[in-house]
C-alpha cells in the first residue's frame, strides 16, 4: 500500500527540517527523507560562529544551531527517516525512496526538494590521486570525525567554503602552505580571509594548480601565475611539498529529482536550478524547492527560505489562512532580504565593488592579499585611538552581521539600522574591557587595545581559538595583519568564559609602538 | 594521520570502543562506529582502489557518500562506500580492483 503524507520533504538540511517544522507547527504532519545517517545537513561540520543578526542566529556557531533544529523538529514531532535515499519524483507527486535494500512508494500531497548542493571538482594533472579531496570533506574528517585530513595542506579556492575550511585546519594543528585562486581577488569575506592571513598563510591569488605530484598518493602541488587571458605564465611555477590538496571551487545545486520531476529548470549564476517564485513553487503545482537546491547561498538563508515554503505550503493544503501566511511571508523576507544586501550581496557576484557604503574606499590588499595594509586601516570607523583600552574593530567591508553592537554592555559600538553598516566605535562613552565584543565578533575582526598601559608598553586583547591556550607568562611572537613577526610579545592575560563560546581572549604586552600592528600571537616553542 | 584528541572549539574529543578489522589480511584497529575510511586514513591507508583500465590509484574524495571513489570490498562484497559505512568488530576490508578484490593481470 502506497503510505500518504501531507508533506514530503527531500532532505533534513537546514532548508528541509526549517520547512518541516514551520509546516508541523501549522498542523501539518511532514516526514523528512535524508540519505544520511545522521540529520541536519552539513551544518554539524560548520565549528564557526555565523553572521547576520539575532534572528539569523549570528554568532551562534554552525553546529550548536543544527542541534536547536533537531531539538526543535522532535518538540513539534517532526518524523525524520534516515539513510532513505530519494531515488525518484514524479509529477504526481509520488516519491520512491530506497531504505537498505527496499524501495518503498509514497505519496505527498505537497512535495518539498531541499537537497542542497554538491561540490565542484576541477581537473588538473593529478587531480584523482588519493589526498586530493574536496574541502568540505576536510571539515567532515576534522570536525565529524575528528582525524586530520592530512599534515600539510594546499587549498585551492579563496571564496568562503576554502577561507573558512582553511581555517579550521589550522585549528585541527594541520599546516596550509599556500591559498590559491585563479581570479585576481578573494572572493570571501576579508574577516575570513584576515584571521587567516595573519596566521601566516600566504594567498597567491591568479594562480592555479599545475599538477598533483606522487605515484600512489599525493606527495607535492605545483602552481603557477595564470595571466589575464587565463594563460598559465611561463617560469612561474612555485613547488610545495604536501600530503593533501583541498578543493573549495564552488557548489552546484543538486536538482536532479526536479528535472526528474518535469519541473521547468534554468541556467544561473547560482547554477542549474529550477524556475521559482519568491515563495518556492515550482513550475508544478504542489512541489516546492528551497535552500541551496534552488540556488546557492547561505545556511543561514536555506533556513529562512525552508520557513517561507513551510507556511506556503500550510496554506496550500488548508492549515493556514490567507493573511496570516502572508504577514508570515513579509516578516521572513524581510530577514531574508537583509542578509542579501552589502558588498557580496547576489547582484554585485564577479562585480568589484571599491567604495563602501560609506563611501570609503575598500581595502585592495585585503582582495589581493588577504590583510589590511597598515597605510589602508586607518580610514575605517571602527579603528580610533582612545586613550585607555577600548575596541578597534577591523571590520572594513559591508557585509550583513551586528552581533557586535549589541555585544557592549556600555554601548560603545554602534552599527545602526542597516545590519551592513560599518560599525563605529563611540568616543564619548567608557569601554570596560569586557571583550564581549571580541568574542561575538563572527570574523574575528575586534581587538582591545590599551596603547600605553605603563610607560613604553600597551596591551591588545585578540580573539585565539587554537589549541593548547597560551599561560600568562608565556613569551612568543606578536604577528602583524600579514602574518610576519612585528615584535616579541608576554602573555599578560587569558581569558575564557561560557559566554565567549570558545572563543578566547589573549591578551599580550607589546611596546606601544606595535599595538596599532600586533594582531596575533605565536608562542615560542619549548624544547622537548 | 592523526586523530585529534584536544580540539580549540570541539574540546577533549573522546574516543569509543576500539575495535579490530583486517586490512588485506593485516590486523588493524579502529573506533566502533566510525567510517572504515577514517580507520583506515588514521592507520597511514591512503589508497582504497585501483581502477580496471588504467590501474590507478584512488581515495577518498568528498567523504560523504556522493563521489564513490572510496569504494572497497567489505566482507567480501565490493563497492561498499568506505567513507559512510560504519566500522564493526571484524571487518574484513580489502582493496578493490575494477570491482573485484584480484588484481588484473596485464
Amino acid at each position: 500500500m502506497m503510505k500518504r503524507y501531507d508533506l514530503v520533504v527531500i532532505g533534513a538540511g537546514p532548508a528541509g527540517l526549517s520547512a518541516a517544522i514551520e509546516a508541523a507547527k501549522n498542523g501539518l504532519h511532514p516526514v523528512v527523507f535524508d540519505e544520511n545517517a545522521k540529520p541536519g545537513g552539513q551544518l554539524f561540520k560548520q565549528i564557526h560562529k555565523f553572521f547576520g543578526s539575532k534572528e539569523h542566529k549570528a554568532k551562534i556557531r554552525g553546529f550548536r544551531i543544527g542541534d536547536e533544529l533537531l531539538e526543535e523538529a522532535k518538540q513539534y514531532g517532526v518524523e525524520v527517516v534516515l539513510n532513505a535515499t530519494v531515488i525518484g519524483l514524479y509529477q504526481e507527486k509520488e516519491v520512491t525512496v530506497r531504505v537498505k535494500d527496499e524501495v518503498l512508494h509514497v505519496k505527498g500531497d505537497s512535495i518539498l526538494v531541499a537537497t542542497g548542493a554538491s561540490e565542484n571538482m576541477v581537473t588538473f594533472p593529478g587531480w584523482t590521486l588519493p589526498g586530493v579531496i574536496g574541502a568540505g570533506a576536510a571539515q567532515t574528517m576534522m570536525n565529524l570525525h575528528h582525524i586530520k585530513p592530512g599534515n600539510k595542506v594546499l587549498m585551492l579556492g579563496t571564496g568562503n567554503v576554502g577561507l573558512v575550511v582553511s581555517y579550521q585546519l589550522l585549528q585541527a594543528g594541520c599546516e596550509v602552505v599556500a591559498l590559491v585562486d585563479a581570479a585576481p581577488r578573494i572572493g570571501g569575506y576579508g574577516v575570513h580571509a584576515a584571521k587567516v592571513a595573519r596566521c601566516g598563510v600566504p594567498y597567491y591569488l591568479s594562480h592555479t594548480i599545475v599538477k598533483a605530484e606522487g605515484k600512489e598518493c599525493v606527495e607535492g602541488v605545483t602552481i603557477a601565475e595564470v595571466g589575464p587571458d587565463w594563460k598559465k605564465v611561463a617560469g612561474s611555477e612555485k613547488h610545495f611539498d604536501v600530503d593533501t590538496i583541498c578543493l573549495a571551487v564552488g557548489l552546484s545545486p543538486m536538482s536532479q529529482l526536479l528535472k526528474q520531476a518535469g519541473c521547468e529548470m534554468e541556467d544561473t549564476k547560482g547554477g542549474y536550478v529550477p524556475k521559482c517564485d519568491v515563495k518556492g513553487n515550482t513550475s508544478i503545482p504542489g512541489i516546492f524547492a528551497a535552500g541551496d537546491v534552488s540556488g546557492i547561498e547561505e545556511a543561514s538563508s536555506a533556513m529562512i527560505e525552508g520557513r517561507i515554503s513551510g507556511a506556503v505550503i500550510s496554506n496550500y493544503l488548508g492549515y493556514l489562512e490567507e493573511d496570516k501566511m502572508d504577514a508570515r511571508i513579509k516578516e521572513l523576507e524581510q530577514a531574508l532580504s537583509s542578509l542579501r544586501k552589502g558588498m557580496f550581496a547576489p547582484e554585485n557576484r564577479g562585480k568589484l565593488v571599491t567604495k563602501t557604503e560609506e563611501d570609503l574606499d575598500v581595502s585592495m590588499n585585503l582582495l589581493e592579499k588577504g590583510y589590511v595594509a597598515e597605510d589602508e586601516i586607518e580610514r575605517y570607523p571602527g579603528v580610533t585611538h582612545l586613550v585607555g583600552i577600548h575596541p578597534v574593530m577591523e571590520c572594513t567591508q559591508n557585509i550583513p552581521c551586528n552581533p557586535c553592537q549589541d555585544a557592549c554592555p556600555k554601548g560603545c559600538i554602534s552599527i545602526g539600522d542597516n545590519i551592513t553598516s560599518l560599525p563605529v566605535v563611540k568616543t564619548d562613552t567608557a569601554c570596560i574591557g569586557c571583550g564581549m565584543c571580541v568574542a561575538s565578533c563572527s570574523g574575528q575582526a575586534i581587538f582591545l587595545v590599551n596603547e600605553e598601559s605603563e610607560p613604553g608598553f600597551g596591551t591588545v586583547t585578540l580573539p585565539y581559538e587554537f589549541y593548547p591556550l597560551p599561560k600568562v607568562g608565556d613569551l612568543g611572537i606578536a604577528m602583524g595583519r600579514d602574518g610576519k613577526e612585528v615584535c616579541k610579545a608576554e602573555v599578560v592575560d587569558m581569558k575564557t568564559s561560557k559566554a565567549f563560546d570558545q572563543t578566547n581572549l589573549l591578551t599580550i604586552k607589546v611596546p606601544t609602538k606595535m599595538t596599532t600592528k600586533a594582531r596575533f600571537f605565536t608562542a615560542i616553542k619549548k624544547e622537548a | 594521520m592523526d586523530r585529534i584528541k584536544h580540539h580549540p572549539v570541539l574540546g577533549e574529543i573522546k574516543e569509543g570502543k576500539v575495535v579490530a578489522f583486517t586490512y588485506n589480511g593485516q590486523k588493524l584497529e579502529g573506533l566502533e562506529g566510525e567510517p572504515i575510511a577514517t580507520a583506515l586514513r588514521v592507520a597511514g591507508v591512503m589508497v582504497h582502489r585501483y581502477t580496471n583500465k588504467k590501474h590507478e590509484p584512488r581515495g577518498v574524495f568528498c567523504a560523504i557518500g556522493r563521489c564513490t571513489d572510496c569504494v572497497m570490498v567489505v566482507d567480501g562484497k565490493p563497492n561498499i562506500r568506505t567513507c559512510i559505512t560504519p566500522l564493526e568488530e571484524g571487518m574484513v576490508v580489502e582493496t578493490q580492483y575494477g570491482a573485484t578484490t584480484k588484481e588484473a593481470q596485464v
